[in-house]
């Protein structure tokens, strides 16, 4: 009796450390979830759309009030320096391609069979006409080392709960925005929408991301509009068709010569 | 009665009449000359300038003048060009598709306007084709290019090289191309020779990616005095959906040299109507002076001053209408002369109308306005002298008058 009794108590005070480590270890699961940094949560959701390296294809639409157009683009990207961008149709364009290399960016035109330097004093212009610029698509800086990244807040987006983060530029980077919002989801980091905000803090553009699906083995947007605030009726929405992620792809492809050849 | 007097007055010596008469005549004739050579010149060199490139409307986008981007760029209905063209006093229209963009020979580059035009229609209202000094002129349609004299020396560039265009199109597309050069003309002032490259309008739509539409059309008429008519016409076909600028809001440059050469103008005419005062008051003092016994005596045998001051002013009047009559009638051929024989200028004259590539003569107007305008301040000029028989018939005294 006194013996059960004491293995009783044995078996309880077992039980009891027993519950006491889950709990321990659940709260040191979970804790580092917690207290995720705002840089973590901008890592992850960047990392989840860029990967190592991708190939994608995805169509362009520039929507004008009275007009429209379609551009079909194959992009190639090796984080965090190469990115590459052939256009496939329309038959006007075909063949043109945008390097980015480094710091440095080309854009090669077939029809005049030339090879163009952007220089970074143009990486604020429209790519083709569309509201996406040069460095929204093939970002001279960096969305996670350029800023300084700060949770301000939750927000419910699409029926998604987001985290609320606000980007200031790091004084040295070259970025062009004083200010980034940025809204990523607390499940599977998807970046659903950022605005972008000019010195005077007047917001000049937002991108909202959408038709979250299975692509390439991860569960992404597929889906992105870029609005410009201050034209109405004017948006420019880019949507994957299929992109591949990790492939394997080196620097060497992303060269000049390539940008002649690449189909 | 004293209405018979006077005109009895005038032809008892009509030497004096003839003479003073003429001094009117002379005054209207060169002052009518003079505003109508300066007038006359003005419109001649708005219509160069007009012809030169801009004509004297044209239809655009709104606000394309302030912001030459081909995102303001306008569809015309084929009809609405066609009626524009059919509307009476419209000589010409021409549509025009027009962009800046970089244009490349081997390692030059430079910035360029870059303007689609219909070749033929361009021409009937410019006078392109003449300015053609090497290759051949556009055809419509042809995927070539013709390009400014000044433009080729800067990059190298001859007939028969291929010319490289990059830059943007309709809403930011890219706008490259490789064509041939066909044709070099020698354009008058150096901002355009240095910078003009012509394609046929159809080749410039398909290289902006601009479909169908065009910058502006460009629209000459027969006369200055019609403009408000046209514009009022091409309003009513195009409707509000564009804007149209008259050549006064297109060459502010043209309008301001005018207005400073028409205030020199107007000091000449002052300093014209001064002179012709006097030459009219002198031969009016001195026809006074000569009556003045003739005055004392018709004075001494009753004939009341007032009415001696009635029959002078109206000999004045008629003398100052005779000459203005005959003198806007004496103008009209010798206008209509200088109209059809236009003075041919030399000199540095010539030299700055030769620069824009016009004859360097002196036109002549034949608005109506400028003979009324002038014969009215002569007349009054004429009128005002009357003042001094008056007041020399009113401090006449009859007996010293007699015998002075």
């Amino acid at each position: 009796m006194r013996k059960n009794n004491c293995g009783f108590k044995i078996g309880f005070s077992n039980s009891y450390i027993l519950f006491i480590c889950i709990l321990l270890c659940t709260l040191f699961i979970a804790r580092p979830a917690l207290s995720e940094t705002a840089k973590e949560i901008v890592a992850k959701a960047n990392d989840l759309l860029r990967g190592k390296s991708s190939r994608s294809t995805a169509i362009m639409t520039v929507i004008k009030p009275d007009w429209s157009r379609k551009l079909t683009t194959k992009i190639w990207m090796l984080e965090p320096n190469y990115a590459m961008i052939l256009i496939t149709e329309p038959a006007k364009d075909r063949g043109t391609v945008t390097l980015k290399r480094e710091k440095e960016m080309w854009n090669w035109i077939p029809a005049i069979q030339r090879i163009i330097k952007i220089p970074p004093s143009m990486m604020m212009q429209p790519w083709m006409g569309s509201d996406f610029n040069n460095d929204d698509l093939v970002r001279e800086s960096s969305i996670v080392e350029d800023y300084t990244h700060t949770l301000i807040g939750e927000e419910k987006i699409d029926g998604y709960d987001c985290y609320k983060i606000r980007l200031i530029p790091k004084p040295d980077a070259g970025v062009v925005w004083a200010k980034v919002v940025m809204w990523v989801s607390k499940k599977g980091y998807l970046e659903l929408k950022s605005e972008y905000y000019d010195e005077d803090g007047k917001l000049v553009k937002y991108m909202t991301g959408g038709k979250v699906k299975e692509m390439g083995g991860r569960t992404i947007p597929s889906y992105w509009e870029m609005i410009p605030v201050d034209k109405p009726g004017e948006k420019t929405v880019l949507e994957y068709e299929s992109i591949e992620f990790n492939i394997d792809i080196s620097p060497s492809f992303f060269s000049e010569q390539n940008m002649k050849r690449v189909r | 009665m004293y209405f018979l007097l006077s005109w009895r007055n005038l032809w008892r010596n009509k030497k004096r009449t003839i003479i003073a008469a003429a001094s009117v005549f002379f005054a209207v004739l060169l002052a009518v000359v003079m505003r109508s050579g300066q007038k006359g010149s003005y419109s001649y060199m708005i219509d160069s300038s007009a012809k030169l490139f801009t004509g004297y409307m044209q239809v655009q986008g709104k606000g394309y003048w302030d912001n030459r981007s081909l995102d303001r760029s306008i569809t015309l209905k084929p009809g609405q060009e066609k009626k524009i063209a059919e509307t009476e006093h419209v000589t010409a229209a021409t549509p025009r598709l027009e962009a800046f963009s970089l244009v490349a020979y081997k390692t030059g580059t430079r910035v360029a306007q870059i303007i689609g035009i219909d070749p033929s229609l361009e021409d009937n209202m410019t006078g392109l084709k003449k300015r053609l000094i090497k290759g051949s002129y556009l055809t419509a349609g042809s995927g070539s290019v013709m390009i400014a004299q000044g433009l080729a020396d800067i990059l190298k560039i001859t007939t028969g090289d291929e010319l490289i265009i990059y830059g943007q199109g309709y809403h930011g597309q890219i706008a490259a191309a490789r064509l041939p050069v066909t044709g070099i003309v020698k354009l008058p002032f150096s901002e355009m020779n240095n910078n003009m490259v012509y394609l046929s309008l159809s080749e410039a739509q398909d290289v902006f990616s601009a479909g169908n539409r065009i910058t502006s059309l460009a629209i000459m008429i027969d006369n200055i005095s019609n403009l408000g008519a046209v514009e009022k016409k091409v309003r009513e076909i195009t409707g509000d959906k564009f804007t149209i600028m008259t050549w006064d809001e297109m060459l502010p440059d043209l309008v301001q040299s005018i207005k400073l050469d028409n205030a020199t103008g107007i000091i000449m005419i002052i300093i014209l109507y001064i002179v012709i005062a006097f030459g009219v008051f002198g031969t009016v003092m001195m026809m006074t002076s000569e009556r003045r016994k003739e005055f004392g005596i018709l004075i001494s045998v009753g004939m009341k001053k007032s009415k001696l001051v009635l029959v002078t002013t109206m000999e004045t009047i008629f003398i100052s209408f005779l000459g203005v009559v005959a003198g806007m009638l004496g103008s009209i051929p010798v206008i209509l002369y200088l109209y059809y024989n236009p003075i041919y200028m030399t000199g540095d004259a010539a030299g700055a109308f030769k620069t824009i590539g016009v004859e360097p003569i002196m036109k002549f107007s034949t608005n109506p306005e400028i003979f009324y305008s002038q014969s009215f301040v002569v007349l009054i000029i004429a009128l005002a002298t009357a003042v001094y028989p008056v007041l020399f018939i009113n401090r006449i005294q009859p007996a010293k008058a007699i015998h002075g």
